[in-house]
C-alpha cells in the first residue's frame, strides 16, 4: 500500500499533472578515485600548519574526498606542473568517466556502442581532442555517435547538459543519450598557502557521475523521473565571484567569499518561476537534489527557500564524504536519493546546482 | 476567506481570526477539521494583506483535544490521519503570519498541542490545559516534541504521564502563556497582544521563529553558519534598507 503523502493530495487538488510523454533520467552511475583522503591527511600531506588554514579544512563540514594526490616524498606532497597537472585530468577522467559509465549502462543491459548522443562536462582541465573523443576510443562506442564536450561552465553544468540532454531525448524518441559529469578536482589545486587557494584544496574533491536519459513511452517511474521542466538564472554582476585566475601556467581558482550569500539571496528567483508556472510551492515538493556546493551555501539555500537540513541530507551527506564534485555532485545527490529507496509513483522533485557565471540552474523532475 | 466547516473564519484589516466550531460545542478536532486548518494556512499565507493569524474557540472551550468519534471501528487504522495533523501543525508553525492562540475555558490534548504551535498565546483566567493523551493509552502528538522546549523536561512529564489540569495562572507561570486575563478584558487583551506583534516584518519573523525551534537541538557552529544566513536575508530586505536609509547611513569614502 502506497505510504499517505500529503503534498500529492495537495498537487491532485491543485491540478498539477506531469506531461507523460517527457525524457527521463533511466540510470545513474557513478565512480570515485581508489584513495581517499581524510581532511587531516591532506593537511599533513600539504605540510600546513597555519592555523587559519587548518581552521578552514577541519571547520568545512566535510569529512573526506577521493583524490588523485602525487605520491608523497619525505612525507610532503611534491609540487606538481602544469603538464602533469593536465595528464592527471585526462587519466583519471579516463579511469573514473568510463567506471561510472560502466555503472550506469551496465544494470540495462547497454554498452556504448548502443548510445545515440554523448556529452562529457569538465571543467577542471582543458584539452584536445575533448574527453568524449578519449572515451569514444577507449571504450568503443560507435564511430557515428553524436556528441559534445562542455568545458569551463563549472558546478552547475551538470544541469545545463541535461537541459541539452532533455532536448536532444524528446526530438529522438527512444534514443539513447548518455551524459557523463567528470571532474578531477585535484588537477586543478594550486597550493599558494594563503587562505584563497586553501578554501579551494579544502573543499572539491575527485568524482564522475554518468546518466542516462531516453523518452520511452515503455518506461515507468520505476525507471526513473521525468525531465518536466527547466529554469536559469545568471546574475551578470557577480560574473568575477567564481573563477579561474592564471597563477604563472596553471589554473587557479578563485571563490569569492560572499558568493554562497549571493547563491542564497537569488536562489528563490528560479526556484520560484520553474514552481510558479507548474503551479507549485516549495513546501508541496517531496525530494531536493541539491548540489553540494559548501556548508555556507547549502545554508543560504535552506534559509531562502524554506527547506530542512532533512531536505538537504544527501546533499549534505555527499559533501561530507566526497567534498563539493564540481559538476557530478548533483548527480551523486541524485543518485542517494535512489538508494535510499523511498521514491514514490507521483513523486515531484526539484535539482538546483549553482556556480560561475554566477548562476543557478534548476530542473523539474516528476517520477 | 473561504468558507469552512469546522471553522468559522473573518477578517478584520490584517487581522484573520478562525473560531473552531464544531456542533457537539467542544470543538473536538477531526480530520475535516485538519483539512480546514490546512487549507486555511494555505490561503492565509498567500494572503499579502494579513498580518496576524489568531485560533480560537467559542467561550467556554477551545478545544477538547481529538475527535476519538472519527477513527473507524471495524477497519484497520492507520497512522496517516495522524501524520496529516502533524504536517498541518509544522505549516502553522512555520507559516508566514503572526499566529496568536486566545484561549477561553477547556484546551485539552490537540487544543493545547495548538496552542503550542503559536508565536504568542493568551487566555483568560478560568481557562484549564491539559494533556490527557497518555492517560487515555495513547500520544499527545508532537507535543512531547515542543513542551519541553517551553517548560523544560521535569514539567513536560508531569503534565503528559499524568494528564493533570493545569489552570490559566500556573500556564502563565511556566511560561505555556504569555498573558492571563480576566473575562471582561479578554476582547482587550487580545487586541493588545495583536499590536505588540507588530510591526510585521514577514522575513524578520520567519527567520526568528526558525532559528528560535533550532535552539535546543544545533550545534553552535550549525547554529551560526544558520543564523548567518538567515541574518544576510534580513539585512537585505526592503525593510532593513529603509532603516538604515533613516539613520542616515555610511557614506562610502574614496
Amino acid at each position: 500500500m502506497p505510504i499517505y503523502n500529503p503534498n500529492h493530495a495537495w498537487r491532485k487538488k491543485a491540478g498539477f499533472v506531469a506531461p507523460a510523454a517527457a525524457p527521463r533520467i533511466v540510470s545513474v552511475g557513478t565512480a570515485t578515485p581508489p584513495r581517499k583522503y581524510t581532511q587531516e591527511e591532506v593537511l599533513e600531506l600539504f605540510g600546513e600548519t597555519n592555523p587559519k588554514v587548518r581552521s578552514i579544512f577541519l571547520g568545512g563540514h566535510i569529512s573526506s574526498r577521493h583524490l588523485y594526490l602525487p605520491e608523497p616524498v619525505d612525507g610532503v606532497l611534491p609540487e606538481e606542473s602544469n603538464q602533469e597537472l593536465l595528464d592527471k585530468h585526462l587519466s583519471g577522467a579516463l579511469e573514473i568517466g568510463s567506471r561510472a559509465i560502466k555503472e550506469c549502462l551496465h544494470p540495462l543491459g547497454l554498452d556504448p556502442y548502443d548510445i545515440d548522443f554523448f556529452s562529457v562536462v569538465s571543467t577542471t582541465g582543458f584539452l584536445c581532442p575533448g574527453i568524449t573523443a578519449h572515451l569514444i576510443k577507449k571504450m568503443g562506442f560507435r564511430e557515428s555517435v553524436r556528441r559534445i564536450d562542455i568545458l569551463g561552465m563549472g558546478c552547475n553544468a551538470g544541469v545545463n547538459a541535461l537541459q541539452t540532454m532533455a532536448s536532444f531525448a524528446t526530438a529522438n524518441p527512444s534514443m539513447l543519450g548518455l551524459q557523463l559529469c567528470v571532474e578531477i578536482c585535484s588537477a586543478a589545486y594550486v597550493d599558494k598557502r594563503n587562505l584563497v587557494t586553501a578554501v579551494v584544496n579544502s573543499l572539491f574533491g575527485d568524482g564522475a557521475a554518468a546518466i542516462l536519459v531516453r523518452q520511452d513511452p515503455a518506461d515507468t517511474w520505476q525507471q526513473g523521473p521525468r525531465l518536466i521542466d527547466f529554469e536559469s538564472l545568471i546574475i551578470p554582476d557577480a560574473i568575477r565571484a567564481m573563477r579561474y585566475d592564471l597563477d604563472n601556467t596553471k589554473l587557479s581558482f578563485f571563490l569569492d567569499r560572499d558568493i554562497p550569500y549571493v547563491i542564497g539571496a537569488n536562489v528563490e528567483k528560479p526556484v520560484g518561476r520553474l514552481l510558479g508556472r507548474n503551479g507549485l510551492k516549495s513546501k508541496y515538493i517531496d525530494h531536493w537534489v541539491v548540489h553540494s556546493g559548501g556548508k555556507k551555501v547549502i545554508d543560504a539555500i535552506e534559509y531562502n527557500i524554506g527547506l530542512t537540513d532533512h531536505d538537504m541530507r544527501h546533499t549534505l551527506q555527499i559533501l561530507r564524504n566526497y567534498g563539493n564534485l564540481s559538476s557530478g555532485a548533483v548527480l551523486f545527490s541524485y543518485k542517494e536519493f535512489y538508494r535510499e529507496g523511498l521514491i514514490q509513483s507521483g513523486d515531484v522533485g526539484v535539482m538546483i546546482a549553482m556556480g560561475p557565471g554566477t548562476s543557478i540552474e534548476t530542473a523539474l523532475l516528476a517520477w | 476567506m473561504n468558507h469552512y466547516k469546522t471553522l468559522k473564519v473573518k477578517q478584520d484589516g490584517n487581522v484573520v481570526t478562525a473560531f473552531l466550531i464544531r456542533s457537539d460545542g467542544r470543538n473536538a478536532i477531526n480530520m475535516q477539521m485538519v483539512r480546514d486548518l490546512s487549507n486555511l494556512i494555505d490561503t492565509v499565507e498567500e494572503a499579502s494583506d494579513v498580518a496576524v493569524l489568531v485560533l480560537r474557540g467559542n467561550a467556554d472551550v477551545f478545544s477538547c483535544g481529538i475527535d476519538l468519534g472519527d477513527f473507524p471501528i471495524e477497519r484497520p487504522r492507520d497512522i496517516y490521519g495522524l501524520q496529516k495533523w502533524e504536517r498541518m501543525c509544522r505549516d502553522m508553525e512555520r507559516m508566514n503570519k503572526f499566529t496568536v492562540a486566545a484561549i477561553q475555558g477547556e484546551c485539552t490534548g490537540g487544543g493545547l498541542q495548538l496552542v503550542l504551535l503559536c508565536d504568542a498565546r493568551i487566555a483568560e483566567s478560568r481557562a484549564v490545559f491539559r494533556l490527557d493523551e497518555v492517560e487515555k493509552g495513547f500520544l499527545p502528538g508532537m507535543a512531547t516534541f515542543r513542551l519541553a522546549k517551553y517548560v523544560g523536561l521535569g514539567r513536560a512529564k508531569n503534565l503528559i504521564l499524568t494528564g493533570r489540569s493545569i489552570r490559566a495562572a500556573e500556564a502563565l507561570d511556566w511560561g505555556i502563556l504569555d498573558q492571563v486575563c480576566e473575562q471582561a478584558s479578554f476582547e482587550v487583551t487580545l487586541q493588545q497582544t495583536i499590536q505588540s506583534l507588530l510591526p510585521f516584518h514577514p522575513v524578520a519573523l520567519e527567520m526568528a521563529r526558525r532559528l528560535l525551534a533550532e535552539s535546543y537541538a544545533a550545534s553552535y557552529d550549525e547554529f551560526l553558519g544558520h543564523y548567518l544566513a538567515a541574518q544576510h536575508r534580513c539585512i537585505h530586505s526592503e525593510a532593513f534598507r529603509r532603516l538604515i536609509e533613516k539613520a542616515g547611513g555610511k557614506k562610502d569614502s574614496q
